[in-house]
């Protein structure tokens, strides 16, 4: 649409049409849907619905077991991991040094005061489904986390 | 909104099964006065740690605002358990 703008500027800068004709040819570029949106809506999916939830399963099996697969599944409302992240945000400095040395120690390289609500929010963006596979020796374990 | 109920469900290998079904708006109005004799405690641990005992309360009711709609599903041979909270 700035572009076909921008042409009409410059004919009528150029002496190409009058100002009454460029007046019109705005106007009617106004009032036509943009052509980008208008053909791609029959072909584009819909876009994503905003994720509520979090959801994490975890399929446990003893291979050692006769029994069957041990299954949880949590659902938490993504409010209440946004509510953490700010509870985070007031946890005194001696206990986030704290947690952070222990994070460090385990090769986890994160400060806990630095994330953010923003932080969270780009993680869910960008978490679509996440399946981890963990295998022991006498267990293997299938863990996804995905937002619904 | 804080949840007002809890539904838990306790079933065993041996198919006995048992639904409780908790108002956890009774249990809010218990721990109610329970909460307001503890908080000059919280205040003062606050003071203590130099934390801003709003915001802390604040987190707190926000924590337990977002608890609504909380599923918690635990399946094993032996027995499965599950809580909704809502």
């Amino acid at each position: 649409m700035n572009e076909n703008r921008r042409r009409i500027l410059e004919m009528l800068a150029k002496g190409q049409i009058s100002a009454d004709e460029a007046e019109r040819l705005i106007a009617a570029l106004e009032k036509e849907p943009a052509p980008t949106t208008a053909a791609a809506s029959g072909s584009e999916t819909p876009p994503k619905p905003k994720p509520k939830y979090l959801r994490v399963q975890v399929e446990e099996q003893k291979t050692a077991s006769a029994h069957g697969p041990s299954v949880v599944n949590v659902r938490v409302p993504l409010q209440l991991l946004r509510a953490g992240v700010k509870l985070a945000s007031i946890i005194p400095e001696q206990a986030r040094d704290h947690v952070n040395g222990a994070l460090h120690d385990r090769g986890v390289g994160i400060d806990i005061g630095q994330i953010r609500p923003e932080n969270l929010e780009e993680i869910i963006d960008q978490l679509d489904d996440i399946v981890i596979d963990v295998d022991k020796k006498s267990e293997k374990a299938k863990v996804r986390i995905f937002c619904e | 909104m804080i949840p007002f109920a809890a539904d838990i469900t306790i079933r065993r290998r041996d198919r006995r099964t048992w639904n409780l079904w908790i108002p956890l708006a009774v249990v809010w109005l218990l721990l109610l006065p329970l909460a307001i004799l503890l908080l000059p405690v919280i205040l003062i641990a606050c003071l203590v740690r130099d934390v801003d005992p709003a915001c802390a309360i604040a987190a707190l009711w926000r924590i337990l605002n977002s608890l609504d709609d909380t599923e918690i599903d635990v399946d094993k041979p032996e027995m499965s358990f599950s809580v909704h909270l809502y």
